[in-house]
C-alpha cells in the first residue's frame, strides 16, 4: 500500500505524459471493448444452447425476407406434426436487406397469437390490449424504441408502413428487442405482399432434442409442394442467413487484437521512459535500502495504474456508448443488437490489468538490473 | 573492538579492456562513535572506499567488517537489507525526491519497515526536529535552500537510527555558512548520539570538524608523516 502511493505520486510527476498515455490506453481499450461487445452479441445470437427449442421455417433457397414467401395455410399442417408445441406465422418487412446499422424490421403476427407464442414478452410502456384493439398498432422492442426515441402513443412511419406505438416491449430474445410487431393482415396489406402470404413460420418444439427431427418432418411434408421449405433451429438460421455480417464481425477480432498490442506497446514505452528518467532516483532508493523487488513493485504498480485507469475510461466509455446509441446491425432482415454486458467490462478491466502488468515487466527488470554504483554516478 | 575493521581490502574492475584498481590492499580501523574524514585527490579511491563501507559496492578481495559483520561476504540482496537498517547515506547533491515533501522524503526509509503511520510520523518529526526543520516539513525540495535540502537529507539518513553514517562531500555544494551548520550537525550526531561517521571531503575546513582525517592517494592510505613530508616538499 505504501509503495502504491509512491507509484501514484510518481505518475503525477509528468502529468501530461501520464495523461496522454492514459488517453492512448483508453482509446485502445475502447476499441477492444467495442469488438468484444460485437463478438459477445454475435455469440449470443448464434450459439445454440440446450434451452433452444425454436425452429424457423423458411422458403427453400431463399435468404432475404423479400423473397421468402410461404402460404399462410401451411400453419395447421405444421401444427399437426408430432413434437410441435406452438406455431406462429410471421410476415417480415425490412427497409434494407443488406448490412445496415439502422435496420427497421416489422414483424407481422396474428395479434392474439403473439402473447401465447411468446409469453416472455413484457410490455414495459403502453399495453398489450391497446395493441390488439387497433389494426395499425405496433409493439416496439425496447432497443428499437431507444434507438428511434419512441414511446407508447407515438406514431411512426418506415418502409411505407405507418404505425401507432401501442407499447414498448422487453424480452430475453435479442431479436424481439429490435423489431416492431404489427398485425399480420395489416402488414400483408401495407407491404403489398397480399393476404395469405407469410415470410416464415416460427415453430416451438416440445424439447431441444426434437429440433432436428421436427425440422426434417416439416421439410419432408412440403417437399413436393410449390413452395418447399427449409427448416432450421433459429440460431442456425441466423448463422447461415446473416453470413456476411458474421464474417465482418469475425474480422473485427483482429482489430481487437491490434488494439491490445497497441496498448501493450504504449504502456511499455511510457513505463520505460519513466524508468529511464529516474535512474539516479532509483539508485538513491536502493541506497536507502529499497530492494530490487521493492523497486520492481513500484514500477509495476505504475504500469498497472496506467493500464487500469486507461482501461477503466475506455471500457466504461464503450459500455456507455453502446448503451446510449443502441446500435443494431441488420442483415437479410435479421438484427443483431450490439448490447454491452457486464462481462465485457470485467474482461476489459482484466485485460487492462494484465497489459499494465506485462508491459511493465521489462522496464521493472531494466530499473533494477544496473549496478548500483553505476546508477549513482549517472547524470 | 573497532566498529569498522578493514583488512587488505582491494577493489578492482574492468573498464573496457583496462583493469582499474581504485583501492589496493587497504587496511583501516574506525572505532565506534568516531567522525572520520577521508581526503585525497580525485581518483584516489575515497568514494570507492565510502561505497564499500556503506555496502553499496562489494570488494574484490579482503575483509570488511562493520559492527561485527563481514559485509564483504554478503550478497546484493543481503547488502540492501543490511543498508536499510545499519547505514544512513548523505549525498553531495542531497538527492531528495522532488515530488515528495520534506516530511515524505524523510519518511522514505521507514516505508520499508512495519511501523504504523503514527510511529512513522513520530520518528520523522524527531529527525526533522534534530535538523531544525520542523517548520519546513511540508515544503517540497524546490521550496528549500541548498542548506535546508541537505539537512532534510541528513534527517532522512538518521530517521531509522543507523549506527553508521556515510557522507560523500556533504558540504561540497553549499556556501560556508550552510556548510558550517551541516558540519556542526554531523559533529553533534557523532558526539551526542554516538553515530560513527565516515565523510569524504575535498575541503580541509570540513575535515577539521572530524575527529580524524585520513588521506588517500592512488588507492592507498598515506601515513601522516609521509603526508607532512609530501606537503612540505610541495611548499
Amino acid at each position: 500500500m505504501k509503495l502504491i502511493s509512491l507509484a501514484l505520486k510518481n505518475l503525477t510527476r509528468h502529468r501530461l505524459r501520464s495523461l496522454l498515455t492514459i488517453l492512448g490506453v483508453a482509446a485502445g481499450m475502447f476499441l477492444y471493448a467495442s469488438v468484444e461487445t460485437m463478438q459477445g452479441s454475435l455469440a449470443k445470437a448464434t450459439q445454440i444452447s440446450a434451452d433452444d427449442t425454436t425452429l424457423v421455417v423458411y422458403r427453400e433457397n431463399r435468404f432475404c425476407p423479400m423473397t421468402s414467401r410461404l402460404p399462410e395455410h401451411y400453419l395447421p399442417t405444421i401444427e399437426r406434426i408430432p413434437g410441435v408445441r406452438e406455431v406462429i406465422p410471421i410476415q417480415i418487412s425490412v427497409n434494407n436487406c443488406g448490412a445496415s446499422l439502422d435496420v427497421i424490421t416489422f414483424r407481422g403476427v396474428p395479434p392474439e397469437a403473439l402473447r401465447q407464442y411468446n409469453p416472455d414478452l413484457t410490455v414495459i410502456d403502453g399495453s398489450y390490449d391497446a395493441f390488439t384493439k387497433r389494426s395499425d398498432a405496433a409493439l416496439v422492442g425496447s432497443h428499437f424504441a431507444r434507438r428511434r426515441g419512441l414511446k407508447a402513443g407515438d406514431q411512426f412511419e418506415a418502409v411505407g408502413v405507418n404505425v401507432y406505438v401501442a407499447g414498448i416491449i422487453s424480452s430475453d430474445s435479442p431479436q424481439d428487442e429490435n423489431v416492431a410487431y404489427v398485425h399480420l393482415p395489416f402488414l400483408q396489406q401495407a407491404s403489398r405482399i397480399g393476404l395469405g402470404i407469410v415470410t416464415q413460420f416460427n415453430v416451438k418444439v416440445a424439447s431441444s432434442d426434437l429440433l432436428d427431427e421436427v425440422a426434417a418432418k416439416i421439410d419432408a411434408t412440403f417437399k413436393s409442394d410449390q413452395q418447399p421449405t427449409h427448416t432450421r433451429p433459429e440460431k442456425a438460421f441466423f448463422a447461415e442467413t446473416a453470413k456476411q455480417m458474421i464474417e465482418l464481425i469475425g474480422f473485427t477480432r483482429w482489430l481487437g487484437l491490434g488494439a491490445v498490442l497497441a496498448v501493450l506497446g504504449l504502456v511499455a514505452n511510457a513505463v520505460l521512459l519513466i524508468v529511464r528518467g529516474r535512474v539516479k532516483e532509483t539508485a538513491i532508493l536502493q541506497t536507502l535500502g529499497y530492494s530490487r523487488k521493492n523497486i520492481a513493485t513500484i514500477v509495476i504498480f505504475e504500469g498497472v495504474l496506467l493500464g487500469l485507469t486507461g482501461g477503466f475510461i475506455g471500457v466504461i466509455g464503450a459500455f456507455s456508448f453502446f448503451l446510449s446509441k443502441s446500435f443494431t446491425i441488420g442483415n437479410e432482415g435479421l438484427t443483431l443488437a450490439l448490447a454491452p454486458t457486464a462481462s465485457v467490462c470485467v474482461s476489459g478491466m482484466a485485460v487492462a490489468l494484465l497489459l499494465g502488468l506485462v508491459a511493465s515487466l521489462y522496464p521493472a527488470w531494466k530499473a533494477t538490473s544496473r549496478p548500483l554504483v553505476q546508477s549513482l554516478s549517472s547524470h | 573492538m573497532s566498529f569498522i575493521s578493514i583488512h587488505s581490502l582491494t577493489k578492482s574492475y574492468t573498464k573496457g579492456k583496462t583493469s582499474v584498481t581504485p583501492l589496493e590492499n587497504l587496511s583501516l580501523d574506525v572505532p565506534r562513535g568516531e567522525f572520520l574524514a577521508l581526503m585525497g585527490p580525485s581518483g584516489s579511491g575515497k568514494t570507492t572506499l565510502l561505497n564499500l563501507i556503506a555496502g553499496i559496492d562489494s570488494p574484490t578481495m579482503g575483509e570488511l567488517v562493520v559492527d561485527g559483520r563481514d559485509i564483504a561476504k554478503l550478497s546484493r540482496a543481503e547488502l540492501t537489507h543490511w543498508r536499510a537498517s545499519h547505514v544512513g547515506y548523505i549525498f553531495q547533491l542531497y538527492h531528495l525526491v522532488p515530488i515528495l515533501s520534506a516530511f515524505e522524503n524523510v519518511e522514505l526509509p521507514l516505508l520499508l519497515g512495519k511501523l504504523s503511520r503514527s510511529q512513522r510520523r513520530e520518528k520523522v518529526s524527531a529527525a526533522l526536529e534534530l535538523v531544525d526543520l520542523v517548520d519546513r516539513a511540508h515544503h517540497r525540495p524546490s521550496e528549500l535552500s541548498g542548506g535546508q535540502e541537505q539537512r532534510v537529507a541528513i534527517a532522512r539518513a538518521i530517521v531509522h537510527d543507523p549506527n553508521l553514517l556515510v557522507a560523500d562531500e556533504p558540504t561540497g555544494d553549499l556556501d560556508r555558512e550552510s556548510a558550517d551548520a551541516i558540519l556542526n550537525l554531523l559533529k553533534t550526531l557523532a558526539n551526542d548520539h554516538g553515530k560513527t561517521i565516515v565523510m569524504v571531503t575535498h575541503d580541509p575546513k570540513a575535515a577539521e570538524a572530524a575527529h580524524r582525517t585520513l588521506h588517500l592517494e592512488k588507492g592507498k592510505l598515506i601515513e601522516q608523516g609521509a603526508l607532512e613530508s609530501a606537503t612540505a616538499k610541495s611548499v
